[in-house]
């Protein structure tokens, strides 16, 4: 026998809207799982409106995924907080110090080549040498930022922030909270003493500095000048020509002695659920369109040796063999091995 | 009779109560007024003196749309508090006064410890919680977090108006015929309601202000006006920031003045 089932309209229209129904709502959840996602860090002010009005979005159309940048500090400390199997960021953005605390606990890899990143062919040595974690994008040159109204001359020694007629009107850091402080001190080391890591002449030296006015962010230092408060501070070179054209009175200056390196570190975490595109990502950072664009917008110092900027910032940027030669690359591996002590000591000079 | 003698005489007593409450009142109102100065000031840096007079900032504050989706997450996360706070924190109030719960002061204590405890620990550890659950970073985890830490100002606000409270009028209404759900109500509502809504206030300040807990519970993208602020000052140290201060004072206190007029807060001052 056989059964005949009864055709109902209504219930053929109601099963196809349900089907309808489902598969517009199931739409998006399949497009979201074929969609993936990069987590990283990126830093805020100008670089931050230039990743994300610009760079980061053309990474999405062309790898056909989203990247979910994160610009609100501290970066390290959340990376420490997430589990290591799956941690919160893909690639981590910090300076080489960061990196190097970061590596020692596992949160990042120890090595990226050219077989993962093949851009890395295409950089001058100190982007990937021994003193770098992951692999240096840009770098900032940390000398010496001055005013030009004060009838200062231009310094051509780190010696020259130590003058007496500056006291009071020179600018550092407050060292354990900004690499740029803790490089000065290593730099006072070289200047005064055997070496970098001579910290007892560091020390000296750097007692020598007061009265000396401390910020903690290189902005502060920036405006501190702008404002005419400090005549002679430690600064990097992109937080003085970013002013270039706008008529301010100041100036940067490269010591004798050389000028410290401020890297811009990209690195791939080892639990990343995406490593390929993490790597992807870093590639297409060193890509010479992005690196001229995002130099010539914040004044980094490009890495990949084939990026022809404009005459402007080609006269001003380190961006040839003779150049980079200048810089000078800490050793954070050393002085985070002694980071505690040295702040110690370092508080207790400048406090006294 | 002369005017001389209808003249008040000198009271040196009030003299100085009023040049210590004038002296108090410039100590509060002197920061505002230098983040309004520094607001209007044209040039890029924080100085001082003033050389001139500008909009620029509050232009670029109010146009930047990092700031503007900041302020109002802020917004909507602090109104989702006030309203958090004030049902938990109402009714633990009344459970820690009425409750006749065994270990009072104990629970008291442990409602009042989110205060005790430094806020980043507190958001550490929700920052841990949540991944570890898998959770990630979602809007509702920063608002739980914010919760916990304004919740002790209405339950502290709330049991202070419980303590002066005549339990009498209850019982008359009780004995009047009104069950316990009208009583609560129409008697026991209403007259808690000035230090309920007083720690509300408190619970939404607290929250639009909040850094230390929102620090590790910020989704990327969706950083609260006080993030924002911290993350632009590291890069841009200008005006913008005095702008949003202004801002943000002006907003904590149109709330303020909105929530007097529609409750009447008077109430609480005699608290």
């Amino acid at each position: 026998m056989t059964r005949t089932v009864p055709f109902r309209r209504r219930s053929l229209i109601r099963t196809a809207a349900g089907l309808a129904a489902a598969a517009t709502l199931g739409a998006p959840a399949v497009l979201r799982a074929q969609t993936r996602t990069l987590r990283i860090t990126t830093w805020g002010g100008k670089w931050g409106e230039m990743m994300k009005g610009q760079v980061l979005p053309a990474f999405e159309k062309e790898f056909k995924c989203t990247v979910q940048a994160d610009q609100a500090f501290p970066f390290l400390p959340k990376l420490q907080a997430s589990p290591k199997g799956d941690p919160i960021y893909d690639v981590l953005h910090t300076n080489s110090n960061e990196q190097w605390k970061a590596v020692d606990e596992g949160l990042v890899m120890a090595k990226i080549t050219a077989r993962e990143v093949p851009n890395i062919a295409d950089i001058y040595p100190y982007a990937i040498s021994d003193k770098i974690v992951g692999v240096s994008i840009f770098t900032s040159a940390i000398g010496l930022g001055f005013r030009t109204d004060k009838g200062l001359a231009k310094p051509t020694s780190w010696k020259a922030l130590a003058d007496s007629k500056l006291a009071g009107q020179r600018g550092g850091y407050i060292i354990p909270v900004n690499s740029l402080g803790q490089a000065h001190l290593m730099m006072l080391g070289k200047v005064y003493g055997k070496g970098l890591n001579d910290l007892d002449a560091a020390f000296k030296a750097m007692a020598e500095l007061k009265p000396i006015k401390l910020v903690d962010f290189t902005g502060q230092m920036e405006k501190m000048l702008l404002a005419g408060e400090v005549s002679m501070g430690v600064i990097h070179d992109s937080g003085i020509y970013r002013y270039d054209g706008q008529n301010q009175p100041v100036d940067f200056a490269i010591p004798s002695e050389g000028v410290l390196a401020l890297e811009q570190v990209l690195n791939v975490t080892p639990g990343s659920k995406v490593r390929d595109l993490a790597f992807a990502y870093i590639d297409y950072m060193l890509r010479p369109d992005v690196q001229k664009l995002l130099a010539e917008g914040v004044w980094y110092s490009p890495s990949n040796r084939k990026v022809k900027l404009d005459p402007k910032f080609d006269a001003k940027l380190f961006n040839t063999e003779a150049k980079v030669a200048q810089l000078i690359q800490p050793d954070w591996k050393w002085y985070n091995a002694r980071k505690d002590d040295i702040d110690a000591r370092v508080t207790r000079i400048l406090r006294d | 009779m002369s005017a001389a003698r209808n003249r008040t005489p000198f009271d040196a007593g009030r003299a100085v109560y009023l040049a210590v409450n004038a002296l108090l009142v410039a100590f509060l109102l002197a920061p505002i007024a230098v983040i309004l100065v520094f607001a209007l000031n044209p040039t890029p840096y924080i100085s001082f003196p003033p050389v001139g007079v500008t909009w620029r900032w509050f232009d670029k504050f109010f146009s930047g749309a990092d700031f503007m989706n900041a302020l109002w997450l802020s917004l909507w996360i602090a109104a989702c508090v006030l309203v958090l706070s004030i049902l938990i924190g109402g009714a633990s109030a009344l459970a820690l006064a009425r409750g006749n719960l065994p270990g009072r002061a104990w629970l008291t204590a442990f409602f009042m410890s989110p205060l005790m405890l430094p806020a980043i620990l507190t958001g550490l550890a929700l920052f841990q919680s949540y991944l570890l659950a898998g959770l990630g970073r979602p809007v509702w985890g920063l608002i739980i977090g914010h919760t916990l830490v304004a919740v002790p100002y209405v339950i502290r606000t709330t049991l202070a108006v419980l303590h002066n409270f005549d339990r009498r009028i209850e019982e008359a209404a009780a004995v009047l015929g009104a069950g316990p759900i009208r009583v609560f109500f129409e008697v026991t509502l209403p007259l808690i309601r000035p230090g309920v809504f007083a720690g509300g206030v408190f619970a939404f300040i607290v929250s639009f202000d909040q850094f230390p807990v929102s620090l590790f519970l910020v989704q990327p993208n969706g950083e609260t006006l006080p993030v924002v602020l911290f993350n632009y000052m590291k890069f841009d140290l200008d005006g913008a920031i005095a702008a949003a201060s202004t801002v943000s004072i002006l907003m904590a206190l149109s709330v303020v003045l909105i929530l007097e007029k529609l409750i009447g807060l008077k109430a609480y001052v005699k608290l």
